[in-house]
């Protein structure tokens, strides 16, 4: 019921590039269907321009600019409280800014959400406890007003071999409460991953994990962008995170948030364990903890 | 071992206070229009079991109506108060006022508005089940978890798809446990209805005639099969409970 046969090619947000990816198998398609691999997957782009939010009498957000290329994974890194959940939950269209514009691929967050573009990954994993792995791996793919008619949402087989890839595949059918935290938290990725969205958003999806589940989540979560085009904005705590993961890093102060530091981090991808350990990877770690604590008020 | 005496205690409860209640009876030879043994009542309900099943399939049918009924009026009134706190504001005084006026004071004139038979007694069954019901459901319905709402509304999922798919699972709990205290209810209402609706069949019917015609053994047969009614219903609930909320960490401990 998630998909058409023939997908429409072309169905790709406006104002984005389309990307095609040769690397991918068309599983999703029946092979009778004479289209080449279409280029069912680019980034959105999104674009934050001098938005103010205030929660009463705080503001959280004071003119706030954030631009995302498509295909970017950017990480916002700040102390508590700086407000950079509230700016991942304003691209969301969770939240509404008070000034200002928020656009995700060019249109407002809204229509991100009907155009189901928005794989979003909350800070705890926030299964629906009565329902098994496989199927709250689903529950974005198969809710929404225009799920099954949007072609967009991997086959429920991939969502399956997603389970697998992550190492959930003798869990299908285990309920949340028989997993540990880490394996709810994978659960919760593959929700995301399982849309297909060309942007994904990541509230600090890590936060409540102990240290060595973490730097497997860290890994795991390198396996699944690669050889996907998704846009991704993740809001981290941890530094190491931020510098393995993304392309960018953005510094946040706190009251109000705003960017302190726009750090490119020029590692090379794949990104492997051993790139930890190395000079380069250090020395970035070392920046971006000194504009942190140059963020924070002592 | 742990299974065993799961089964075994609650047995050996039920064994201990009929017991007492025989011996208490018997010692202190208490007269048989106030208080019989269990063994005679036991033995009433044997030798007429068609004339006690035959009242209990009437009381219970009328039961498990009022209640439905009830339900289906709180899960739409609790629904809207719910999505409102005017009207969860509005509503509270007078759920208020339908549960705390006693059924009994009211339950006559409900007669004469519906008439005689099986309308008023699903009226005052459903009314004495519905405060608690609608509470349930107002409560079950906010209980659920912000963050799987929130994800819900990223993909643009429809009011009516939240509330399917998350709100209503999440106002299980608070179901069962309504329930659990509706039981009690229904049968207060089902019984008490019988006697002014003037019906000719049910528990409630032959509570009163026995009452009436001073048979102490009718009388007490008739309680003790109001009882067992109950007493199914909640281990039918509990069956249910256990299969469809076996998630719900209440539930896994509930025997």
């Amino acid at each position: 019921m998630h998909h058409d046969p023939a997908p429409t090619p072309g169905r790709l947000p406006v104002g984005v590039p389309a990307a095609s990816r040769p690397g991918r198998t068309c599983s999703r398609y029946q092979p009778s269907v004479p289209v080449a691999c279409p280029p069912v997957k680019a980034g959105l782009g999104v674009e934050v321009r001098g938005v103010t939010k205030r929660f009463g009498p705080t503001t959280a957000l004071e003119r706030f600019d954030l631009a995302v290329d498509p295909g970017q994974f950017v990480t916002l890194i700040g102390p508590s409280g700086c407000g950079k959940s509230t700016a991942l939950r304003l691209v969301a269209g969770l939240t509404e800014a008070d000034e200002g514009r928020v656009e995700v691929g060019g249109g407002p967050p809204r229509a991100a959400q009907s155009g189901r573009q928005l794989g979003f990954v909350p800070q705890s994993p926030s299964l629906l406890p009565w329902r098994t792995v496989r199927s709250n791996a689903r529950l974005l793919s198969e809710s929404g007003r225009r799920s099954g008619r949007s072609g967009r949402d991997l086959p429920t087989t991939e969502v399956d071999a997603l389970l697998e890839e992550v190492g959930l595949g003798e869990f299908l059918d285990a309920y949340p409460h028989e997993l540990s935290g880490g394996m709810q938290q994978r659960v919760a990725l593959v929700r995301a991953f399982a849309l297909d969205a060309p942007l994904l958003l990541m509230d600090e999806p890590f936060a409540a994990l102990d240290e060595i589940t973490r730097s497997e989540m860290r890994y795991l979560l390198l396996r699944l962008c690669e050889g996907r085009d998704a846009t991704v904005v993740f809001v981290t705590h941890s530094i190491a995170e931020a510098v393995m993961l993304s392309d960018r890093v953005l510094v946040m102060t706190g009251r109000p948030g705003r960017i302190e530091l726009d750090e490119p981090i020029p590692l090379s991808r794949p990104r492997t364990p051993e790139q930890e350990e190395t000079t380069a990877f250090f020395e970035l770690e070392t920046r971006l903890r000194r504009a942190l604590r140059g963020s924070t008020p002592s | 071992m742990k299974r065993l005496s799961r089964l075994a205690a609650p047995l050996i409860g039920l064994l201990v206070f009929f017991g007492a209640w025989q011996l208490l009876v018997w010692l202190f030879d208490v007269h048989t229009f106030v208080i019989l043994k269990p063994s005679t009542i036991i033995t009433e309900m044997w030798d007429h079991p068609r004339f006690y099943w035959g009242n209990m399939l009437v009381t219970a049918k009328e039961a498990l109506l009022g209640y439905l009924v009830a339900l289906a009026v709180a899960l739409l009134w609790g629904a809207l108060m719910a999505r409102s706190r005017f009207l969860e504001q509005a509503s509270t005084p007078v759920a208020v006022l339908i549960q705390v006026t006693p059924i009994v004071a009211y339950a006559p004139s409900a007669v004469l508005w519906l008439g005689r038979g099986l309308r008023p007694i699903v009226f005052i069954t459903g009314l004495i089940c519905l405060v608690p019901l609608l509470f349930a459901v107002t409560a079950g319905l906010r209980s659920a978890d912000p963050a799987a709402l929130e994800l819900l509304e990223t993909v643009d999922a429809s009011p009516w798809e939240t509330v399917w798919k998350v709100r209503l699972p999440y106002s299980f709990p608070y179901l069962f446990s309504a329930t659990r205290t509706c039981v009690g209810l229904a049968l207060i209402g089902a019984v008490l209805a019988e006697w002014y609706a003037l019906v000719d069949r049910g528990l409630g019917r032959r509570i009163q005639e026995a009452i009436d015609f001073n048979q102490s053994r009718q009388l007490w047969a008739a309680i003790y099969t109001v009882a067992l009614l109950g007493g199914a219903a909640i281990l039918v609930l509990n069956v249910i409970e256990r299969r469809l909320l076996h998630w719900h960490p209440g539930a896994r401990t509930i025997s």
